[in-house]
């Protein structure tokens, strides 16, 4: 089957731009098997990360045809599958199948389908990815954990730090503090690890929009991981524990997750005009924050948008003895930390 | 013409009976206009918007589980009509149906709270969709386009899909969720002309906006501008948060992005309204915070 090959290339600093190439090829062949074909057959000049061709070492990861997957996973196949559902779904398509690659997002191009990951592992350091010290002083016997400990860290331990869910997530585009998926994930796993003492980790996660609230629940992460490490249902595991832990002050993005499910408790459906009060100001107790929607609400009001009643659902008192029901069932068996300690 | 009238459990969600009113109303007119019927859940509730799993798991299964049991009652599919609710929604259907083969422990679980408290269990016999997919998938396409009597020609219409209808749910038979052609199939269906940019599958920030608002509207910025420097007439979604983000907040949007703006949003079932002939009052058109004027001028209405 005849393929073309389009590849944005890139040299540091300029702009980019697509080359063709054609190649005869089967459907099981990868992507990357086609790669390095052109490499060394077409142009010896074309640059791409590579090494163990097995899907275990993550080096190749780059956006084949709009998403962040590994060359070595995805073939030609299935990417003829996928332009097929697009064809059926009304995409005009050329007669010859036509692969475009190009290099990850959100990380600079040092050449063709090579990126700087530099800010990547800076941001994986910054989650500080190790088990405690106070956890590694070598004791007299083996630390011990129960298949059930250790198997709360299989999916997180899948990792292979591609830069796949880094590359495609939408909140780092916007917020370079925001450490990204894979380091929150990474973070995870340290939480979920019995032997971890840090008492300090779900503070620092907990941090402004560094950590997890900085995440924006796009979804792209969980959406291209190739190894089903779903990052971002590692991101609300932590927030989880985070909004369980009654130590920790209210913030505006805490308030944001208890006033949502106060609101439902009391109405049903959310009240929005009480949801932005109640999150914003504080309940009135942050003016700054309170004027900040002001202005929107004035907006809404001179345009008649703004909902002047609201209605509750016919079903708000069996939702509320339902919302109870849960959280009495949630108080009697907590999250993983609270079970670490019992 | 279809063999049948379509009928579906209508889940309106907290945006549309609230700050987006106006897209309860033109899911209304539209329907009638296409005669689909619509049986309004009125014991639903929120689905939770993503935050009830934060919370935990069981909530958002829960609550959801339970919202799918009212639609189970009356033997339809439950049709949303925004891509946060479907995505939530679709996606506890996926895990509980799953849950019915591989974990029938905890589908138990989730069962024995909604009987204590009196309500339906969950069954896992119906389907959730959102009104995008039942236009162009149930509905029909053709059907639609031999129903229009204003063609939207000229109009250049940008998609703004929404992550949760892409993203959250594992299976997509109609579209490709990095490609979706969905809505703009409906664009040409009713004679407009859809923009092809690289926001239609991003996100637009609502989830950031309570606490985050540079960021949030940087991202709604982004995304703004790259339509409307693609051409755009107007933006078009199928989510009402992303409509809250991308109309309500242009004001401030414009001031972080330092750029006017001034792109109008349109509900996805506003515009196909328009091609019906349903009366843009109706449609709630003069209630949005960037004024839809110069669409409705470019279209002569």
């Amino acid at each position: 089957m005849q393929v073309l090959f389009k590849i944005i290339r890139q040299t540091k600093n300029s702009p980019h731009q697509v080359q063709t190439y054609l190649l005869e090829t089967e459907p099981g062949n990868t992507i990357l098997d086609c790669l390095n074909r052109i490499k060394w057959e077409q142009d010896g000049s074309l640059a791409f990360r590579k090494n163990c061709r097995n899907t275990i070492c993550g080096s190749c990861a780059m956006r084949i045809n709009g998403r962040s997957a590994l060359a070595c996973k995805e073939n030609v196949g299935s990417e003829v599958e996928r332009l097929q559902i697009q064809k059926n779904a009304g995409s005009q398509l050329d007669p010859i199948p036509e692969i475009i690659v190009a290099p990850m997002g959100n990380m600079p191009v040092i050449k063709d389908l090579v990126v700087d990951m530099s800010s990547f592992w800076n941001n994986l350091e910054a989650v500080e990815p190790y088990v405690s010290t106070d956890a590694r002083q070598v004791p007299e016997r083996e630390f011990l954990q129960t298949p059930e400990e250790r198997s709360q860290l299989n999916q997180t331990g899948n990792c292979i730090m591609c830069g796949a869910c880094y590359s495609e997530c939408n909140a780092r585009e916007v917020n370079p503090d925001f450490v990204g998926p894979h380091a929150l994930a990474k973070a995870y796993r340290m939480v979920a690890d019995s032997r971890d003492t840090d008492a300090e980790r779900l503070e620092k996660y907990n941090q402004d929009t560094a950590g997890v609230w900085g995440c924006t629940r796009c979804l792209y992460c969980n959406s291209v991981c190739p190894m089903d490490v779903a990052p971002l249902d590692q991101i609300t595991k932590i927030k989880q524990e985070i909004l369980a832990d009654k130590n920790v002050p209210d913030s505006r993005p805490i308030r944001h997750r208890k006033v949502l499910v106060e609101l439902v408790k009391q109405g049903g459906w959310i009240d929005e005009r009480a949801f932005a009060l109640q999150v914003t100001s504080d309940y009135f107790r942050d003016l700054k924050g309170l004027l900040s929607i002001v202005p929107l609400g004035l907006r809404m009001l001179t345009k008649g948008k703004f909902p002047l009643s609201f209605e509750h659902s016919e079903g708000t008192i069996e939702v509320r003895s339902l919302i109870e029901s849960v959280q009495q069932q949630r108080g009697q068996g907590s999250g993983v930390r609270g079970q670490g300690l019992e | 013409m279809l063999s049948q009238t379509l009928k579906y459990a209508y889940f309106p969600g907290c945006v549309a009976q609230g700050a987006c009113r106006e897209l309860y109303q033109s899911t209304q007119a539209l329907t009638q206009a296409l005669g689909i019927e619509l049986i309004e859940l009125k014991k639903a509730a929120c689905c939770g918007s993503g935050t009830f799993k934060e919370d935990s798991q069981l909530l958002e299964d829960t609550v959801n589980a339970r919202n799918i049991a009212l639609a189970e009652e009356l033997n339809l599919p439950l049709l949303t009509h925004c891509s946060t609710c479907q995505g939530v929604i679709g996606h506890v259907d996926e895990r509980l149906k799953e849950c019915q083969k591989q974990d029938p422990a905890y589908l138990e679980q989730v069962n024995g709270l909604l009987k204590k408290d009196g309500c339906l269990p969950y069954r896992g016999s119906t389907e959730i969709q959102h009104l995008l997919y039942a236009l162009v998938k149930d509905y029909g396409l053709e059907e639609i386009q031999q129903r229009v009597t204003h063609k939207l020609s000229g109009l250049k219409c940008a998609a703004f899909y929404g992550c949760y209808l892409l993203r959250a749910q594992k299976y997509m038979p109609y579209d490709d969720p990095y490609n979706p052609q969905a809505m703009e199939n409906l664009f040409q269906a009713v004679g407009a002309t859809p923009i092809y940019y690289r926001g239609r599958t991003q996100c637009c920030g609502w989830p950031l906006a309570s606490y985050a608002t540079k960021q949030s509207f940087k991202m709604a910025g982004m995304h703004i501008q790259d339509a409307l420097d693609s051409g755009a007439d107007c933006m078009v979604t199928p989510c009402p948060l992303c409509h809250l983000n991308l109309d309500s907040r242009q004001p401030e949007v414009e001031k972080v992005i330092e750029r006017k703006l001034g792109l109008p949003v349109l509900h996805l079932p506003q515009l196909i309204a328009l091609a019906l002939g349903v009366n843009p009052k109706q449609l709630g058109l003069d209630r949005h915070i960037v004024s839809t004027r110069p669409v409705l001028k470019k279209l002569g209405l």
